[in-house]
């Protein structure tokens, strides 16, 4: 019964919102122009009936009253969608992880269909013993299952020179977090033996653009995971099928996809994708090269443009902080741009690398307000305002903005993206 | 052959592993995967790096890249590697890195010149790539530098020259610096309430506006899409659509009726004859089978049937 209402009523408040244009209406006044049959004292309709049969949907799908809650893209943003981006749907998900059907995309070269009998990593270069892997033997190492973030750096990048996206999704959406398995990269350079003299990796991916980045070999020692599985399951087409690189709170396409070789070295390869693209132009024409970090950021989830406030009163205030340097310490809020903050409480997990739930017991009054969050991690770090990091980098870095974020609240509840003028 | 020459010294280390209290995740081989060849190595092993480690023995003249060029790469990165749309461009920009719009060409930005090889090599052309031999690499390699005024049109590039060029912002990539800006974790009072009077709020009506179909919409037998139409789409996005949703090389529009009406003048055997094999006419060039030669006859008339059915 109370799941029956619950539906009907979000699909009628749904409704209310865009008839009303977005003006407020109070709780009672909702009931008052409710007019559906199958809400008490009515028994639902789907009551009356049997439903669909077990197995009726063998690998199964959200409820079709959920269907606008999908992954989105920019079609201007790209020359193509083979090599463009999506956006997860950061406003309609719960707790820390991202449904792997939600998961941000960025590819390079489009999905390629690899198949997992004929796929192959290869691990050469400067080792005793370059060798050749199949799927069998990935799966027959020792696996760990870890919990970790994937943000392209990109995320937010089109808003550096004042608010562009009407939508949490465009602003933040480049950003998902999952449960990854597989086998830890350094397992498998123990395997091959690295020379003293190998310095750092090549990552390259088996798509059209065979997609490659360089690691040092610090990093592919210590975190990094060479998964086959996402959420309980083998990995998706769209996330690297049959295999991937997860290097936790790095650059997301040093994460590679469809890995097919990684290569020890003693230099750097300076690819495209670590010189032409994914570095960083600073107000003097420089350009900072292999910025991978993605330092600690967070954005509020439950209030912003496709959440907007539909009544007075009680309401928590709820979003996600992240930072790859390791865990989330605090994260604050703040009503009045930033002007005050009060500390939020860290809900569920708090793990490395991952996303962290925050939220924030409130009481809306009505009137305006401009609502931001603030993350701090283990490091002391603090989460930047735009006006500092245009100050140091100007506009044109494109890459790791990570600045807090604004959501101008009006007295009808609807919810805009702000920047202070 | 590895996997019985070592199993068992694999049994001796796990059995000693464990008389002594050690788990098998801390034993440091397991004895799994195969030695790879030479053969296999040098197959897989594209990469190319700024000292020319990497590089193939071979050669390309400037000049001898054009040709190449126009068939290739002008149609998305332009003749003069303007860049059509908003695909890369790939020539000019000097000077521009700190002015409001920076233009991040080859000559202007990138750092090395065995980027732009191993980048052609791996991954171009967009629709075909690892197609090009190692002397084509060379030749747009050569030709790109060309026309960024980086070498004469004679100029011959080889494994042994390419490394030897330098690109003028070579010297001007630095490491992360990062942390670089430092916030403070101020409570109250943190920024004065005169500086919070003015915001700019999004206005520009860029964000994409859908209106997704419900699921169920597509249960219905009215508007569901016919199954070898949905494959002519496919087919459409991955290898038609970079040309036809642009126009670019002088194709004619997705549902242009007009240009699209000249051509079925022509009849549609002369447009599947013109789709599969290639045609160039005044106004514009066709590669044959839109550049993705994997696609059979039949799968280039679909979609030559869909983009006819979107243009009456």
């Amino acid at each position: 019964m109370t799941e029956a209402k619950d539906l009907s009523r979000r699909n009628f408040l749904r409704k209310a919102s865009l008839v009303s244009g977005g003006a407020l209406m109070t709780g009672s006044q909702l009931w008052a122009n409710e007019n559906i049959a199958n809400t008490p004292p009515n028994v639902p309709s789907w009551m009356r009936k049997t439903g669909k049969t077990v197995g009726a949907a063998p690998y199964g799908v959200p409820s079709l009253h959920e269907s606008d809650i999908v992954r989105k893209t920019v079609p201007w943003l790209t020359a193509s969608p083979i090599s463009s981006v999506s956006f997860s749907p950061l406003h309609a998900l719960k707790g820390i992880i991202t449904p792997s059907s939600l998961h941000f995309e960025r590819h390079h070269s489009g999905v390629p269909d690899v198949s997992p009998d004929e796929h192959r990593l290869m691990i050469h270069g400067l080792c005793d013993n370059p060798l050749i892997f199949d799927m069998d033997d990935l799966a027959r190492f020792p696996s760990v299952t870890e919990i970790r973030f994937i943000e392209c750096p990109a995320n937010g990048g089109m808003e550096w020179r004042g608010p562009q996206m009407e939508a949490l999704q465009f602003t933040h959406g480049m950003l998902s977090c999952s449960e990854w398995t597989g086998v830890r990269l350094s397992t498998l350079l123990a395997e091959v033996g690295v020379k003293k003299t190998a310095k750092w990796i090549l990552a390259e991916g088996a798509d059209g653009a065979a997609m490659g980045r360089s690691i040092p070999i610090e990093k592919a020692l210590d975190d990094v995971i060479v998964a086959y599985a996402q959420n309980g399951e083998m990995i998706r087409p769209e996330q690297g099928y049959p295999i991937r690189l997860v290097n936790p709170g790095w650059e997301g396409n040093t994460s590679v996809k469809w890995l097919r070789r990684i290569e020890l070295g003693d230099k750097p390869w300076h690819l495209r994708e670590e010189t032409s693209k994914y570095t960083d132009v600073m107000p003097d024409g420089s350009a900072r090269q292999f910025t991978w970090v993605q330092e600690a950021n967070s954005v509020i989830t439950s209030i912003c443009p496709e959440n907007p406030l539909k009544n007075k009163g009680f309401h928590e205030i709820e979003g996600v902080a992240w930072s790859g340097r390791g865990k989330i310490k605090h994260v604050d809020v703040s009503f009045d741009g930033g002007i005050s903050w009060q500390p939020a409480n860290l809900k569920g997990l708090v793990l490395d690398k991952a996303l962290t739930r925050f939220g924030f017991n409130w009481n809306w009054d009505g009137s305006p307000k401009l609502i931001q969050s603030r993350a701090i991690d283990e490091t002391g770090y603090v989460q930047p305002t735009l006006e500092q990091l245009r100050a140091v980098r100007g506009l044109n870095s494109i890459y790791h903005k990570n600045s807090i974020q604004t959501w101008q609240l009006s007295h009808t509840g609807e919810v805009k993206n702000a920047q202070r003028s | 052959m590895r996997k019985e020459a070592r199993s068992v010294w694999f049994i001796f280390v796990l059995t000693a592993g464990l008389s002594c209290g050690i788990s098998a995740s801390e034993v440091l081989k397991f004895d799994i995967g195969q030695p790879a060849s030479l053969v296999q190595i040098e197959g897989w092993d594209i990469d190319v790096r700024p000292d020319g480690l990497g590089l193939p023995v071979g050669s390309g003249k400037a000049l001898s890249g054009e040709d190449l060029y126009e068939e290739k790469c002008a149609s998305c990165h332009g003749s003069f590697g303007e860049g059509e749309g908003r695909w890369p461009k790939l020539a000019g920009g000097f000077g521009t890195l700190s002015d409001v719009r920076p233009e991040k060409t080859v000559g202007s930005y990138w750092p090395y010149v065995s980027t732009l090889w191993d980048y052609i090599h791996r991954a171009m052309p967009f629709l075909q790539p690892q197609s090009l031999t190692d002397d084509e690499v060379y030749s747009l390699t050569a030709y790109i530098l060309f026309l960024n005024d980086l070498i004469d049109e004679d100029f011959v590039l080889t494994h042994k020259n390419l490394p030897t060029i330098v690109l003028p912002n070579q010297p001007h990539f630095v490491n992360d610096p990062r942390p670089d800006v430092h916030n403070t974790r101020c409570m109250v009072d943190c920024i004065s309430a005169d500086s919070n009077l003015a915001w700019d709020t999004a206005n520009l009506d860029v964000t994409p506006k859908v209106t997704l179909k419900k699921m169920s919409d597509n249960n219905d037998s009215k508007t569901a899409m016919p199954s070898a139409q949905a494959v002519a789409l496919s087919t459409y996005v991955q290898s038609c659509a970079v040309c036809h949703d642009a126009g670019l090389s002088g194709s004619p529009i997705l549902g242009d009726k007009k240009a699209w009406g000249v051509r079925l003048e022509l009849g549609i055997t002369s447009l599947y004859e013109h789709a599969i094999n290639g045609y160039l006419g005044t106004s514009g060039y066709m590669p044959a089978k839109g550049g993705n030669s994997s696609l059979s006859d039949p799968e280039v008339k679909a979609v030559v049937d869909y983009m006819v059915m979107m243009a009456r």
